[in-house]
């Protein structure tokens, strides 16, 4: 467990450290890759709780995600429609979708070990 | 959780965790990064725009300020200027004045049209047993004199001297004396003024003329378009 908060602390790290300036036309494709990134992350969670995890799923997903959102907006910017908003609704709706089933598969795991203990000492 | 089999080593999953954790944390941090620089920059702009506006007000301010100060400097050079005018014409009076009082103490040259009235003895008469008979006398000239003023004479002159308004005129036998200066007959008058009303004057019927006739005085008049006269500061 310790291993991928210590992966997210060193890149913050790293992140708040860099000093790089780009255009103001790319922070779209920025807002994005945050929602992408974060978006992956909590699907390999909730595939991990499901069982279902594969590796090539999560690590295709997270680098496509990212690049098929930047090119949403790419694209967007370039004929005139605000095509990046399909892409932050979309990873808004899943994220909203994993968390809750996050949240659902955590809490029956939790009663499902609450009866047991319950079990145990009767 | 499955333990991973090898403790020490990092499994193929935990290595794609940290990968993808670290590329999220980095994004996060680099957006977070940015959007605290943009709103400092925007901070700094509004800090900026807000000195300038003081500023703007500052100076405007001080515009209407010297405006106002303009506006009172114009209202005081327009009095002045009043004054000035008003002076000016004062001014320009008394130099007139100063001018025509200098005209008539002789203090400076004068020169205009005018008349020459002379007068010279008679010839020796020998019926005459009194030579006063037909010599000029100083009331002659005197007379000549007092007529050319009343016509309007500027300046009169006797023999190339100057009359001052305090001249004295005195018979000294055969020569007459004027402020000091002794001339013989005969005695050249010469006036500045209106040549045709001296004249005229002169030859009034029982006048001036007439009665320098009648004491046997030869008189002869020309008028002359240029008089000349010195002032009398030049003769003393």
């Amino acid at each position: 467990m310790w291993l991928p908060l210590l992966g997210l602390i060193l890149g913050l790290g790293l992140g708040l450290l860099t000093d790089i300036q780009i255009p103001t036309v790319y922070e779209n494709y920025l807002s994005i890759a945050v929602l992408a990134a974060l978006d992956t992350i909590f699907g390999g969670i909730r595939a991990n709780l499901q069982q279902v995890y594969d590796d090539k799923v999560f690590l295709s997903g997270f680098f496509f995600n990212i690049a098929l959102a930047a090119g949403l907006a790419f694209l967007g910017v370039h004929l005139g429609v605000d095509l990046y908003l399909a892409a932050i609704f979309a990873f808004g709706v899943r994220l909203f979708q994993n968390i809750a089933v996050i949240r659902r598969i955590l809490i029956t795991k939790w009663e499902e070990r609450h009866i047991k203990k319950d079990e145990n000492t009767v | 959780m499955k333990k991973p089999l090898h403790n020490n080593k990092f499994t193929k999953k935990q290595f794609i965790v940290l990968i993808v954790c670290i590329t999220t944390g980095f994004i996060i941090g680099y957006s977070y990064n940015l959007t605290k620089d943009k709103e400092k920059m925007n901070n700094s702009y509004v800090d900026q725009e807000e000195s300038y506006r003081e500023d703007l007000i500052e100076q405007q301010e001080r515009n209407k300020e010297l405006a106002e100060e303009l506006s009172d400097l114009q209202e005081q050079i327009r009095n002045v200027e009043k004054n000035f005018a008003k002076n000016e014409g004062q001014y320009k009076d008394l130099i007139e004045d100063a001018e025509k009082l200098r005209l008539q103490l002789g203090l400076i040259p004068v020169e205009g049209e005018g008349i020459k009235v002379t007068l010279k003895d008679n010839v020796y008469d020998p019926n005459s047993t009194n030579p006063n008979d037909y010599i000029v006398h100083e009331s002659h000239v005197l007379s000549v004199i007092n007529e050319l003023k009343i016509s309007g004479a500027e300046a009169i002159s006797i023999n190339g001297q100057r009359l001052k308004s305090n001249s004295y005129i005195k018979c000294n036998g055969p020569v007459i004396t004027i402020d000091g200066h002794q001339f013989p007959a005969p005695f050249v008058i010469e006036a500045i003024g209106n040549s045709e009303t001296l004249l005229s004057s002169l030859k009034i019927v029982g006048g001036v003329f007439d009665q320098l006739l009648m004491d046997n005085i030869v008189v002869t008049m020309e008028q002359s378009d240029r008089i000349q006269m010195s002032s009398i500061n030049n003769e003393m």
